[in-house]
């Protein structure tokens, strides 16, 4: 051995082969486990700022109440303005990210110890008003929806492929104003569903109640396929 | 921007099996990152440059491979995905599965260890 490479740095190369997102996924998949096992629809709901995410949540549990139980997560930077406006109307638990552009799971699991332990059918864990970060969050949800407000303009899909990639069902928001913006319904559709082929789509106006009924009935049925799922795989040897 | 929550558990991620290995410093740390990894390259070095000095990987170099969106069509096999249009581009099928593209993945790193060697011993 030479005096030149004796004292040589030694480099050795640890491959580690791993998605830096593997455990937070992992962590998704048996919360998900959990909830299916309870019978409980998680929903994670993504839209802009002011795309009508918590009127959809109050118009979802006046037209369920008495029938069917929800709870809400709902997340936002600051104030607990979004739980109050739902509290009357079922469970609510704010969670404040204190600047964080989307909820990651350890403030959901810290969520979900406030909220009080009854049954219950839906979960919904309405997601920072933000169209980027929260699509590459699994928080454990059984369905991603989005909803996209008719005032956004129907070319939105195509510039925030992640979050349309991402969810199962699209929701069309404030339809009532669709006589006085130049908006398409069909075309918001079609441009998700280049994006996301097997995209569900509902319509709905949470102002007047239009299209709400809809919206529950779609939420019932993902919640009778989750239930079915589940008992089919926990059949499974 | 998530990057930097992204960032930091990267860095866990190979302080924790850089500790395992040895003592010594990390010199290189290679990632890919998917065109729908919901990261953005520029932002990731960004956070990287910011995170890493004091830390266990202080004076290591971020190296991105960009991996570029791929799904199976299951008539015409595999494309690249043109501007997030996952249908077929050959027979317009809808149903495509992605193959690659949403990862950011952790590939590799180097670790260095400054030998210095007593005289007479040999080294291996």
């Amino acid at each position: 051995m030479t005096d030149e490479n004796r004292n040589a740095p030694r480099v050795k190369t640890v491959r580690v082969d791993r998605d830096v997102n593997a455990a937070p996924r992992e962590r998704a998949a048996e919360l998900r486990q959990e909830w299916t096992r309870r019978g409980t629809l998680v929903i994670n709901v993504l839209s802009s700022p002011g795309a009508g995410k918590t009127s959809l949540l109050e118009a979802t549990a006046r037209h369920w109440q008495g029938r069917h139980t929800m709870q809400v997560l709902v997340g936002d930077l600051e104030t607990d303005r979004d739980a109050q406006r739902l509290a009357p109307w079922a469970p609510s638990v704010q969670l404040t990210t204190g600047g964080a552009c989307h909820l990651a799971l350890p403030l959901v699991e810290q969520g979900l110890r406030e909220l009080p332990d009854e049954e219950c059918e839906f979960l919904f864990i309405e997601n920072v008003g933000n169209l980027v970060c929260p699509a590459s969050h699994d928080l454990g949800e059984h369905l991603r929806v989005l909803l996209l407000s008719t005032t956004e303009g129907d070319d939105k899909p195509g510039k925030y492929p992640k979050a349309f990639r991402t969810s199962q069902m699209l929701v069309i928001s404030k339809t009532d104003l669709l006589p006085y913006v130049p908006f398409s319904v069909e075309a918001a559709c079609a441009d998700a569903r280049l994006i996301q082929p097997g995209l569900e789509c509902v319509a709905v106006c949470a102002r007047t109640g239009d299209g709400v009924a809809d919206w529950c009935e779609a939420l019932v049925r993902r919640r009778g396929q989750m239930l079915a799922e589940g008992a089919a795989d926990a059949a499974r040897p | 921007m998530h990057e930097t929550s992204i960032v930091r558990r990267l860095i866990a991620m190979v302080a924790d099996q850089a500790d395992r290995s040895g003592e010594g410093r990390v010199s290189v740390v290679r990632v890919e990152v998917g065109a729908l990894s919901g990261v953005e390259p520029m932002l990731v070095q960004l956070a990287y440059d910011q995170l890493v000095p004091g830390s266990r990987l202080d004076g290591s170099r971020l190296e991105m491979e960009l991996v570029p969106l791929r799904a199976r069509c299951e008539n015409c096999g595999v494309f690249e995905v043109p501007q997030f249009r996952f249908a077929c581009p050959k027979c317009s099928h809808p149903k495509t599965v992605v193959v690659s593209g949403e990862e950011f993945r952790l590939v590799s790193f180097d670790q260095v260890s400054d030998v210095v060697t007593m005289p007479g011993e040999v080294q291996k």
